[in-house]
């Protein structure tokens, strides 16, 4: 067991860690500077690596926060009485981790004791790992350059969420949850909103000093109906955008509206009949085709998938150095890259190698152009610098290559959903997210969703149900006939993505507009 | 890590530090050692420890709880003030069972010391093992190797108190053609360190990839499969959501009968499929607690194809005046409770001759990417990976290519027709179970994956 005890004086046992992190990671409003502790400690890191010869060092010293609130109606076994079982329920941590360059090869390792003696200690350790590793290093690491950074940034936000009462909160759960349980036949409803935040110091021996904040809301409503004699049960939820905002962003997630629409809608999909089996038209609304984009276009875009460096658990792909420049979507498809999207998950003002976020474009009309990069992986592909996809899930892992936000461009302004829909005789709607797999290269998948709408003779008809379709990555993109225009897109985030040994999570976001494409394998499930 | 000593010291300081007439600390302590390999070189390599302390407190039945990873006073005490403010903004849980008293927690206690205190040194000579098989095969090697140490601690004002140390250790290695035209795949989990078998690893994996290569396209259909036991596992351990007691009585799984009622104590699969969890066999022992709390037992959940028991967790117990025996800790979704244990048990043949007895199907190594289609059929969608071979006439004779397959761990049980000894393996997703190799017919593999 370890604690502060072990490593601090007595005057300053009185302080929790919490309040010491609060401490650290305090600065004044406006602020455009780290805390001069934070750059203290990030110091002892950068110089004691010297000792061990690292050509390079980075720390990161980062609290995250998590604040977890939900309430779960269901009906009572035998009564007419509703259970009510709430969540409230906070997280914290707090730690550093130390990268090092020793004989060419990386070494890390990590503390949740934010100590200087810890820090020297722990940069030592790292410094040891980096030399046995070097004994089966292929090639040494090389690093593309980056600018030295002295900057304080925070994610554009009015309120701070952890600051707005527990009831407000709660408030809005409750009100939510009743609502969709409002009819007798809906079995059972459920809403939840989840608060994060993570406060990040990054120093490095390139000369950069940086401190960061992220705030990210999300928020999720649930109804599910049951038809007993039928033996069927189906579900309808509402997610709202995934968003990295401060409060004042909650009222534009509109529970009360749509608690209303699903608690009717879980009900329709109760009725609903099967879809027919077939090839037919697909139109994917933002908030189901963000999750299309996210697994077949962001997934196979990162370069260490293409060079073999997931090979052992994620996977290769199918996109190799050698698809620069060549087709792999429609000319309807432009995709960019980016970390500085407005509220998307992703979004940050530098990423774990110190670079400063941008954006860049991954699939020029359907043209691939360019890969997620970190500073080691840019020269693989020459290029001359990164493009800042570097990120760690926490103090105690590594950083490796994680997708940035990815969104796919709107089509024409004159181009609406409507004039989409009308285009098609024998078609599926599909809205929001369901059972999701693609094959480790990324060419085969199938997607289901949370709701479906067949389309017959250019109208949207009724409701459907076991849905799900299954394609060829290349040729789905190339089906592509068209995506509605700016006024319709819509960016939605996704905060489980899993990728790397040990598995490490990413949150992101992906824009686009509802989009069509064309004679599409569709399946009935179960 | 923490001693059993300092874990009743650490938890009787949180408990009386709250002034709330419940409380309920848990503590986690887990230290991991890993190193990484791909394009046979190291990538990364790690030594990490993790701590945690959560703690929920409960008056008038409104519970509140927090996290924190520090374990100073300061920090325990603002804990368990940040748990009890929480707590006093809740709405009452109607769902809230009275805590548990002092419970007799059975001793799990099959920790490798060796294992447990393993880093790089330990590590990287089975690295290089594999590393330099692919080599002498002209092939590419990417794995990873790691080991972990855990304590686990539960306690409250009640007088419960349960401690529980662990260790584990795993390699997995891909090994691909350089020009990426084929790939073959091995893994071992074991809780000894000194029992990976680096070699033969490198050997399975060398052998498949070698063997795939240029995979012939087989028309998609049903097929008698062979699934190695990892492939088995992978998809066998996804039926606990079914046997959740709720959830079937509520009419929402697939033991649930049309109109009402349950399959509990129907015969639905074949005679010689049984399905247990232990927490105490010493192959994959897990946690002595249930999430409720409740000491750990081992279930028999299909008995020779009968539909033993459905899982009770501790409140849908006290409510249908059943005994809990499983699930628990908020998990809605059921699951058979201590973690870990699940057992397919197995039958007698070997791999090769299940591979015998097959007239024409395929072979496949392992399973990718599997998400649940329908959660109250439980079926399921994912692809085969790493070695996928055709069978005919009792012999594997070309390799083909990958396959999305649709299908649930209800039907693949149903159609199993022979199994092999059982083996303790791990899936790419994480999932640990005991499971056999396995011969099932009309696997669904609707369509061709072009993935190598």
């Amino acid at each position: 067991m370890l604690t502060r005890r072990h490593f601090l004086g007595a005057s300053v046992l009185g302080a929790s860690a919490a309040a010491l992190a609060a401490d650290l990671f305090a600065a004044p409003k406006d602020s455009k500077t780290p805390s001069a502790d934070l750059e203290t400690l990030g110091a002892i890191a950068l110089a004691e690596s010297k000792k061990y010869k690292a050509t390079y060092c980075d720390i990161r010293i980062v609290r995250l926060r998590d604040q977890r609130l939900g309430m779960r109606l269901s009906a009572e076994r035998g009564t007419s009485k509703t259970l009510a079982v709430p969540t409230v329920a906070e997280d914290s941590t707090f730690g550093f981790g130390v990268r090092v360059i020793v004989n060419g090869a990386w070494g890390f390792a990590s503390s949740p004791l934010v100590t200087k003696e810890e820090i020297a200690r722990v940069t030592g350790e790292a410094a040891i790992i980096a030399k046995a590793n070097a004994t089966i290093q292929p090639k040494p690491i090389q690093l593309a350059p980056v600018k030295a950074y002295r900057d304080r940034w925070e994610t554009p936000h009015e309120k701070d969420p952890f600051a707005v009462s527990i009831q407000e909160k709660l408030e809005l759960l409750r009100t939510s949850s009743e609502e969709i349980k409002k009819n007798q036949r809906v079995f059972g409803s459920s809403a939840t909103l989840s608060l994060r935040s993570e406060d990040k110091y990054f120093a490095s021996t390139e000369g950069s000093s940086i401190q960061q904040l992220i705030l990210q809301i999300y928020g999720n409503l649930d109804a599910t109906a049951i038809d007993r004699q039928a033996g069927i049960s189906r579900s309808r939820s509402y997610v709202p955008t995934q968003a990295a905002a401060g409060w004042e962003y909650v009222p534009e997630m509109n529970f009360g509206e749509n608690a209303r629409r699903i608690r009717e809608e879980v009900l329709e999909h109760l009725a609903a009949p099967p879809v027919k089996e077939g090839k037919k038209d697909l139109i994917l609304m933002p908030n189901h085709l963000m999750l299309t984009l996210h697994e077949s276009v962001a997934h196979p875009t990162e370069l260490d998938r293409a060079l073999g460096y997931e090979a052992n658990y994620a996977g290769t792909s199918y996109i190799t150095p050698a698809t620069i420049g060549k087709r792999i979507a429609s000319d309807h498809i432009t995709v960019i890259g980016d970390r500085t999207s407005p509220r998307a998950l992703g979004t940050v003002g530098y990423d774990d190698d110190g670079v400063k976020s941008s954006s860049f474009t991954i699939i020029d009309k359907g043209i691939f152009r360019n890969f997620q990069t970190t500073r080691e992986q840019a020269h693989l592909v020459g290029d001359k610098e990164s493009h800042g996809c570097s990120q760690a899930d926490s103090w105690a892992t590594v950083p490796f290559q994680r997708m940035p936000n990815v969104w796919l461009k709107p089509g024409p302004a004159e181009t609406s959903l409507d004039d989409l829909i009308g285009g098609i005789e024998d078609g599926v709607l599909i809205d929001g997210r369901g059972s999701y797999s693609i094959d480790q290269q990324r060419y085969n998948f199938q997607f289901g969703g949370d709701a479906f709408w067949e389309i017959k003779g250019g109208k949207k008809r009724g409701m459907i149900s076991r849905v799900a379709y299954q394609a060829r990555t290349p040729d789905f993109w190339q089906a592509c006939d068209g995506t509605a225009g700016p006024a319709y897109w819509r960016q939605y985030g996704t905060t489980g993505d899993a990728k790397g040994e040990p598995t490490q999570i990413n949150s992101i976001s992906h824009g686009c507009s509802p989009t069509r494409f064309r004679n599409i394998n569709v399946l009935v499930t179960d | 890590m923490l001693t059993r000593e300092e874990a009743q010291k650490l938890s009787q300081k949180v408990l009386a530090l709250s002034t709330f007439p419940e409380c309920q600390v848990s503590v986690s302590t887990i230290e991991q050692a890993y190193t990484r390999f791909a394009n046979n070189g190291i990538t990364t390599a790690s030594l990490n420890l993790r701590q945690s302390v959560s703690i929920a407190v409960t008056r008038d039945g409104k519970t509140g709880s927090y996290a924190a990873n520090d374990f100073d006073d300061a920090s325990l005490k603002e804990a368990v003030k940040k748990a009890e403010e929480l707590a006093a903004l809740a709405p009452p849980n109607s769902e809230r069972l009275p805590a548990l008293g002092p419970q007799h927690y059975p001793t799990i206690n099959d920790l490798d010391p060796a294992t447990a205190k393993a880093k790089a040194p330990e590590m990287i000579p089975h690295v290089k093992t594999i590393i330099e098989a692919a080599l002498k095969a002209k092939l590419v090697a990417a794995g990873l190797i790691e080991r972990s140490r855990r304590a686990q601690v539960v306690a409250n004002k009640t007088g419960l108190f349960g401690f529980q140390e662990s260790a584990d250790s795993q390699l997995t290695t891909t090994i691909r053609m350089a020009d990426g035209s084929s790939s073959g795949w091995a893994g071992q989990p074991s809780l000894r360190l000194s029992e990976i078998d680096s070699a033969k690893l490198a050997a399975v994996a060398i052998e498949k990839c070698l063997r795939w290569k240029n995979p012939i396209r087989l028309d998609p259909g049903n097929y008698t499969v062979v699934l190695e036991a990892t492939a088995a596992a992978d998809l066998v351990r996804l039926i606990q959501g079914g046997f959740s007691a709720r959830n079937t009585e509520e009419g929402r799984t697939f033991l649930s009968k049309k109109g009402g009622g349950t399959l509990l104590r129907e015969k639905i699969f074949p005679d010689f499929i049984t399905l247990r969890s232990d927490p105490f066999d010493r192959k994959q022992p897990s946690s002595p607690w249930t999430g409720d709390l409740l000491p750990a037992k081992a279930v028999t959940w299909i008995d020779k194809g009968v539909v033993a028991n459905l899982a009770y967790d501790r409140y849908w117990a006290t409510k249908t005046g059943k005994e809990a025996n499983g699930g628990g800790g908020g998990r809605l979704g059921g699951g058979f409770g201590g973690g870990g244990s699940l057992t397919l048990d197995g039958g007698t043949d070997s791999l090769e001759q299940l591979i015998a007895g097959v007239e024409r199907g395929v072979l496949i190594t392992h399973l990718w990417y599997i998400r649940n289609v329908n959660p109250q059929t439980l079926q399921q969608t994912g692809l085969t990976r790493d070695g996928t071979f055709l069978i005919e006439n009792g012999k594997i004779t070309q390799p083909v290519m990958n396959f999305r397959f649709l299908e649930s761990p209800v039907r693949l049980l149903k159609n199993t027709k022979k199994l092999g000894p059982a083996l303790r393996v791990r899936g790419l997703e994480g999932g640990m179970m005991m499971a056999p190799s396995l011969v099932a017919t009309d696997f669904p593999l609707p369509s061709i994956s072009d993935a190598i």
